[in-house]
């Protein structure tokens, strides 16, 4: 025994791997458990016959997973992909912005930074609920209008495609600041006064020097707001009035309305499916990225 | 389903063997066939007896908003029992987890069309009607409904309609049946409900079918018409429409009757009708799960329930009818059962059985038309 | 000219995250109850909360939800940011990858599924099994941010102590856990938060009397007509600002920036 204890820990001393294993088996087998077991469960559940009070049937059918590749499906399929795919370029477009902003802050930085944060922390669900009184026709920015008198007739924001599209910018918007932000940061500023120095203007030294080193975080935060937008469904619910039908929505209604689990989870196989891809993607960014490359 | 999983052993020699990591062949095809297996019991049998002490605690699960503020206190003053109170917002959500084997409630809330299948699956226990001394305060049309005949399984609740909430400030005539959804006036200025079974049901009775319509030439047609009337609508909108109803930005909404009297607490412009095609009519029903651990509890509840000032408290502030009879004059705004006359275009629904997943195909179809 | 172009964007982008909640706010004191217009102000909907018990129990529910799924969370998270932070090999970079499965799994799948692990092992729904299912989804969150800030370390920092000759563990307890410290409670609080927000979850994996905040909330946003839901929606903005304040007593704001 004590001789098994001594070799134990010259085995950790001696092998950062034996070490590294028995440092991630705790989180490895309760992932194990709770998450990859049942998520397995679940996937064979894609090939089970349906009961038609929700859960499955003993036996195989792949009734459902032929029934992914209808038409219906793979519209619906294809519309959440641009949908988020405009959102995710949205919050771009807001985002680099603010973390530039907040970089170049000196005395407001930490409040300006806080104020990003602040909605990171606070419930998705509440921030969602709150964009109704912004938008809607007896909303914040129809008083405004009016009032100017722009507009005699509200505009009709709430309940459209784009009030969707305005929930999930600016419910997502924190998870792509904060990366740019940080990559922002650690951006070496003696390059930038260099490239000044050599007279490049100042877009020619952001698309030069900063775009291409923030990159990174440009990516990472890209993919937080991307895969999130992917699979929801709440602010298609609370703002599209539910007429706007995401492949979240549909996952949902499998389990919630439609009682058909089987299909639900060949659902959820497909969208797990198209995020993987998207996934593969950014790790292949990762790879060419750390390569030395030529220029930089 | 739970027979099925003695074959395993004690569970926690199970989830043993799991934390070791040694999940075998053997237990993993164990595993799978108690999540897949299930036999449910004979449905003919005979309730087990509820008299005798109550026990300390009662754990109800019901819809959301849908009792009256002190019920639950003074039902615990009065019989001693610790009750435990959550929520749902669709049956679905309840059916889940009483098929998953989520455990541990002793009273459900489900709709009529839910209850013969939920008895069907085994998994509700017959009442005890010998403790159920307020029985014959029901309404006779709820208790002999085809839900479930004679109240075996189930406790009729209370009742609603589907029908036309609308202000009247702000429609030129009052609507009478479901084709003001295709009025091009009030384009942008109508919702119907965010649930399948309720939109293709509206214009199913719109062309004169039933809201349980299994044929799939009408199901088209019906598809048709939910496509035809989408470009109108603001939004697929349930029990939030209410705001948008007192606030005006909805002039029309398809509703149940209960939510639009609360909605007519707020503001009096609000009228309610049920289209002269017909509509839907529903009962919500209490009942106890086969798994129920405390069932003379569970009894004690239906019963306090049962009592006429009880369910007149309980139908005046959630807006819906009670189906007990004697309650009806206690109420400050009674709600009558449903007369001859509405119940000649009211429909109760029915579980569709294998054409559910068609309905839901089309339903589908038109969310994302 | 560029500059004046970001500032606006910048503005127009703080704006649009504000505002709702600012409306929010003042909704929650807005004599009118469907908030279309200002009648007065009032702490009604405030005094209202009050009376709601099933809030009160909701919310204790939470807390303890939250703080055990928190500890567990952020412990095993550590540990294996610990693994996974210090090497580069082929085999992290997969369990890296693989992290983000979890992540990125719609929630109703995640619920279904352990609502059947836990029927099939026969657990009781109830607390504990809300507390692992909390646990689980925000176990992969916390190894992200622990790692994050393992690689933005200064390693030179832990070379120095060693050649000073204090013994690995020494080491790894007076320089390595002191310098990770903002990473471990950067986690701690979003595995806290994440928690705390979590509807779908938790609905397919409460039992009786173990309903969290969101299940309440999440029927009240839906149902109720009244501004109450606003006043406990506004409760929780200023809890959480409080809370952030308050911790930023441990970490400088930058730190919660980079590691968040």
């Amino acid at each position: 025994m004590t001789r098994f204890r001594t070799m134990l820990r010259d085995a950790l001393h001696r092998s950062p791997r034996f070490e590294a294993v028995v440092l991630l088996l705790p989180a490895g087998v309760w992932l194990a458990i709770f998450f990859a077991i049942p998520l397995g469960i679940v996937a064979t559940y894609a090939f089970r016959p349906r009961h038609i009070l929700g859960g499955v049937y003993p036996g195989w059918t792949t009734v459902h997973v032929v029934r992914l590749v209808e038409p219906l499906y793979l519209v619906v399929l294809q519309r959440s992909v641009l949908l988020s795919l405009v959102a995710t370029l949205l919050a771009l477009i807001v985002s680099y912005p603010i973390a530039l902003v907040i970089v170049r802050a000196t005395r407001w930085r930490a409040l300006l930074l806080f104020l990003v944060v602040l909605p990171f922390w606070t419930s998705f669900l509440v921030r969602t609920y709150a964009t109704i009184f912004l938008i809607r026709d007896t909303g914040l920015i129809n008083h405004l209008l009016q009032a100017v008198g722009v507009i005699r007739q509200p505009l009709r924001m709430l309940y459209t495609p784009g009030a969707v599209l305005f929930g999930l910018v600016t419910g997502f918007v924190p998870f792509m600041v904060l990366p740019i932000y940080a990559s922002l940061e650690k951006l070496d500023p003696a390059l930038l006064e260099a490239a000044e120095a050599l007279g490049a203007p100042e877009w020619r030294r952001f698309v030069r020097v900063t775009w291409p080193l923030t990159l990174p975080g440009v990516v990472a935060g890209s993919m937080l707001v991307f895969v999130p937008a992917l699979g929801s469904f709440l602010t298609s619910d609370l703002l599209g009035g539910a007429k706007v039908e995401l492949i979240g929505n549909l996952v949902q209604n499998q389990f919630t309305s439609a009682r058909n689990w089987p299909f639900g989870s060949a659902l959820s196989l497909l969208l797990l499916v198209v995020v993987m891809i998207g996934m593969l993607a950014r790790l292949r960014l990762d790879r060419t990225r750390t390569r030395p490359r030529r220029g930089t | 389903m739970r027979e099925g999983c003695r074959a395993l052993g004690s569970r926690r020699e199970f989830l043993r063997a799991c934390l070791q990591g040694g999940l075998s062949l053997g237990t993993a095809s164990a595993l799978w066939s108690c999540v897949t297996r299930r036999e449910p019991p004979p449905v003919d049998e005979r309730p087990r007896s509820a008299a005798g002490p109550l026990e300390h605690d009662l754990r109800i699960f019901n819809w959301s908003d849908y009792i009256a503020a002190d019920t639950i206190s003074r039902f615990e003053r009065e019989f001693g029992v610790r009750v435990t109170y959550d929520t749902y917002e669709s049956n679905e959500e309840m059916v889940a987890k009483l098929v998953a084997g989520g455990d541990g409630y002793d009273i459900v809330a489900p709709t009529g069309y839910l209850v013969p299948v939920l008895v069907e699956g085994g998994l509700l226990q017959p009442l005890d009607h010998a403790v159920l001394t307020n029985w014959a305060n029901l309404v006779p049309l709820f208790v002999d409904d085809e839900a479930d005949r004679g109240g075996r399984y189930a406790m009729p609740y209370q009742w609603g309609t589907t029908g036309l909430a609308y202000r009247r400030d702000l429609v030129a005539a009052s609507p009478r049946g479901w084709a003001v959804f295709a009025d091009p006036s009030l384009r942008g200025a109508v919702t119907m409900l965010d649930d399948g079974r309720e939109v293709l049901g509206a214009m199913l009775k719109w062309r004169g079918h039933s809201v349980n319509a299994v044929d799939p030439r009408q199901l088209e047609r019906a598809k048709e018409d939910a496509l035809l009337v989408k470009p109108n609508l603001r939004a697929y909108l349930s029990a939030t429409v209410k705001g948008q109803l007192i606030s005006g930005d909805v002039a029309v909404a398809q509703l149940w009757s209960g939510d639009t009297r609360q909605a007519q607490l707020e503001e009096e412009r609000i009228e309610y009708t049920v289209p002269a095609e017909g509509s839907v009519l529903f009962t919500d029903y209490l009942a106890v799960p086969r798994s129920a651990p405390n069932r003379r509890a569970a009894h004690a509840f239906l019963n306090y329930v049962l009592r006429p000032a009880v369910a007149a408290e309980i139908a005046e502030q959630t807006g819906y009818g009670p189906a007990n009879g004697a309650a009806i004059a206690l109420m400050p705004h009674p709600v009558e059962p449903p007369d001859e006359e509405l119940l000649r275009r009211v429909e109760f629904q029915r579980d569709l059985g294998p054409a559910t997943d068609l309905w839901d195909r089309l339903w589908t179809e038109v969310k994302a038309g | 000219m560029t500059r004046r172009i970001v500032a606006v964007l910048a503005i127009l982008g703080y704006v649009s995250l504000h505002l709702p909640l600012l409306l929010l706010m003042l909704g929650s004191v807005n004599v009118s109850r469907s908030g279309a217009r200002w009648d007065g102000f009032t702490l009604e909907w405030y005094r209202r909360l009050l009376h709601r018990h099933d809030l009160l129990v909701a919310l204790r529910t939470s807390l303890i939800v939250g703080v055990v799924a928190t500890i567990v969370a952020t412990g095993l998270g550590t540990l294996a940011a610990l693994a996974l932070g210090r090497n580069r090999w082929r085999i992290t970079r997969a369990v890296e990858a693989l992290l983000l499965v979890p992540i990125v799994t719609p929630e109703v799948i995640a619920g279904i599924s352990l609502l059947i692990l836990f029927s099939a092992v026969g657990m009781h729904l109830g607390l504990l099994t809300v507390i692992i299912a909390h646990a689980t989804f925000c176990l992969p969150f916390t190894i992200l941010v622990v790692m994050a800030r393992l690689r933005g370390m200064d390693r030179s920092l832990e070379d120095a102590a060693l050649a000073l000759g204090a013994d690995e563990f020494t080491t790894f307890r007076r320089v390595t856990v002191p310098l990770l410290m903002p990473g471990i409670i950067a986690a701690a609080l979003l595995a806290f938060t994440l928690s705390f927000d979590d509807f779908i979850i938790t609905f397919f994996t409460a039992g009786p009397g173990t309903s969290t905040l969101p299940l309440v909330i999440y029927g009240m946003v839906r149902r109720t007509v009244e501004p109450t839901v606003n006043a406990l929606s506004a409760l929780l903005v200023i809890g959480t600002t409080v809370l952030l304040l308050v911790a930023q007593h441990w970490m400088t704001p930058e730190r919660v920036g980079t590691n968040a």
